[in-house]
């Protein structure tokens, strides 16, 4: 574990604008401005519903992007790599606010040679979970009784859903409530336990800010993490005191309550668990039949790196006419080692099939087998590829 | 005639196909060693020569599966007897994975097997197939022979 803060930002306007202290605005700010940093990617926000991935310079567009959009469940890892193809970008350093499935996204991707990660800065935020923004509309709709359109700022404080209206109206529901009707976050947001960025360099978030202060809660990860810290504070753009006690426990107690739930989630949502061995086959079968072959799973799959020449896709023939497809079963299996459970595969299904869990399943039972999770270190090659040679078994 | 025809009864009993990967410099040689010392192979073999186990990609196994294969047999050297140095390294790790994936979809542990089997092992070769055949029989055609609704 590393060192533990409670920072906040200096400047009144950021302050105001972030959620808690605005320590990670102001510490990219601070990195743009100081040189340390080429460029940000933030997510600009369109509406409650929409952000758009940017990559900027510019820090008053970082200013602007300030606060959580819990209804954009984008993963930016993809926008990374892509950002990195363009041969003008090479050896940029750039820094973004992740999510933990990003960070380990981004993570995956630097273990496959796609980017360089001492060139990119994690700024990691605990998370608790995002919304669909469909499924948010139709909570707004159905259990708020309100407009969705007329919703102008969501925020989740305290295990309850705020939204806010044109008119400055505001209304609140309980998560649990509205998981219970069938809506709030995301499947795999349910079963995530990554809630605590521990991969990233920094470690930023609300859980062990207590009562009455109004900071965020950093733990310095690395040494990039350090730079990014000690660069914001010299040129005196945050302040920080030491986290004490009291607040590690807090902080440590929410983690260990959110991975509580998101295991029960998993008993839950494990629709194949009481099935028989033919049953298994038979859904596994029966959903993955749904498939027409689009491949947006794979275009957005944030540890995906194989180009058009990808086994899953040169193996597959339509004509072949399996009952599961070579695409599927190829994907299966070569995510079984590196499935980070994002969900973003089952965001995309135009034909709604329930990837995220049937990954899961497949990959839940291999990472735990190799004591393996992926995303996590750098220095931990994929299993699936690295075979490894145990040579005192010839010696 | 009653002969014939309690031969042709006899060929109706369900036969299962294995389909077995054999490397070049080893389980080829020893299943062709089976052959050489007479020893009875059940017909239900269907055999592909491959250079090396580690050329195997676990898509060729869960190919082979999709086309109807009732089992899959990978074959290889010995580990540190690899022609090409440490391939079947590659081909034990694929293999771990190929285990879970084939349990995990619905296919019965039977069906997918790894066995080690020197040029000289022409016995072994034999005992493992008619080990399989058995095995095989006794879990039933694999599924995805069946006819699956649309």
């Amino acid at each position: 574990m590393g060192t533990c803060y409670l920072a906040w930002a200096t400047d009144e306007k950021i302050r105001r604008r972030a959620a808690n202290g605005g320590f990670v605005t102001a510490a990219l700010v601070a990195a743009l401005e100081n040189g340390l940093l080429d460029a940000v990617v933030v997510v600009k926000k369109e509406d409650v519903y929409e952000g758009i991935p940017t990559v900027t310079s510019a820090p008053e567009v970082v200013v602007e992007s300030a606060g959580s959009l819990h209804a954009v469940p984008v993963n930016l890892t993809k926008f990374v790599v892509e950002f990195y193809k363009d041969e003008k970008n090479k050896g940029k350093k750039i820094g973004l606010p992740v999510k933990p499935c990003d960070a380990r996204g981004i993570i995956e991707q630097a273990k496959r040679q796609q980017l360089d990660i001492n060139d990119i800065y994690l700024v990691g935020l605990n998370c608790g979970g995002t919304l669909h923004p469909l499924n948010l509309r139709e909570a707004a709709a159905e259990v708020y009784g309100i407009d969705p359109d007329a919703v102008v700022k969501e925020e989740i404080k305290a295990g309850k859903l705020f939204l806010t209206l044109q008119s400055g109206e505001e209304r609140e529901c309980k998560i649990e409530e509205l998981e219970k009707k069938g809506y709030g976050r995301r499947d795999s947001c349910k079963m995530c336990i990554t809630k605590i960025p521990t991969m990233a360099d920094l470690a930023c978030g609300n859980w062990g800010v207590l009562k009455g202060e109004e900071a965020t809660f950093v733990e310095v990860l690395t040494g990039k993490g350090e730079a990014l810290l000690k660069n914001a504070l010299e040129n005196g753009y945050i302040k920080v005191k030491e986290a004490s006690e009291k607040s590690l426990e807090v902080r440590e107690r929410i983690k260990n309550a959110m991975v509580k739930l998101a295991e029960e989630w998993w008993e839950k949502l494990d629709a194949v668990k009481e099935l028989t061995r033919d049953e298994r086959l038979k859904f596994y079968v029966e959903t993955l039949r749904l498939c027409i072959n689009c491949g947006a799973c794979r275009t957005v799959c944030p540890v995906c790196a194989c180009d058009d020449a990808a086994k899953c896709v040169s193996m597959h023939d339509e004509r072949d006419d399996y009952v599961i497809s070579m695409y599927n079963v190829i994907r299966l299996l070569h995510l079984m080692d590196s499935c980070i459970g994002c969900g973003q595969c089952e965001d995309v299904c135009p034909v709604d099939i329930p990837l995220t869990f049937i990954h899961r399943r497949f990959a839940e039972r291999m990472q735990r087998k190799l004591n393996y999770m992926p995303g996590m270190n750098v220095s931990e090659k994929p299993p699936f590829y690295e075979a490894e040679l145990q040579w005192h078994d010839i010696l | 005639m009653a002969v014939v025809d309690e031969q042709m009864n006899e060929k109706k009993e369900w036969e299962p196909k294995v389909l077995a990967f054999c490397c070049n410099w080893c389980s080829y040689a020893g299943a062709d060693a089976a052959g050489l010392e007479r020893r009875q192979t059940p017909p239900t073999i269907r055999v592909i020569r491959v250079m090396c186990s580690g050329r195997i990609d676990p898509a060729f196994v869960l190919m082979g599966f999709l086309e109807g294969a009732d089992a899959v047999l990978i074959t290889g050297c010995h580990i540190g007897d690899c022609h090409y140095v440490d391939a079947n390294y590659k081909t034990r790790n694929r293999f771990e994975f190929l285990k879970e994936f084939v349990d995990e979809l619905g296919l019965e542990p039977e069906r997918l097997r790894l066995e080690w089997i020197s040029a000289s092992e022409g016995a072994i070769f034999a005992d493992m197939v008619k080990e399989v055949t058995e095995n095989v029989k006794k879990v039933g055609p694999s599924p995805f022979r069946k006819s699956w609704k649309k």
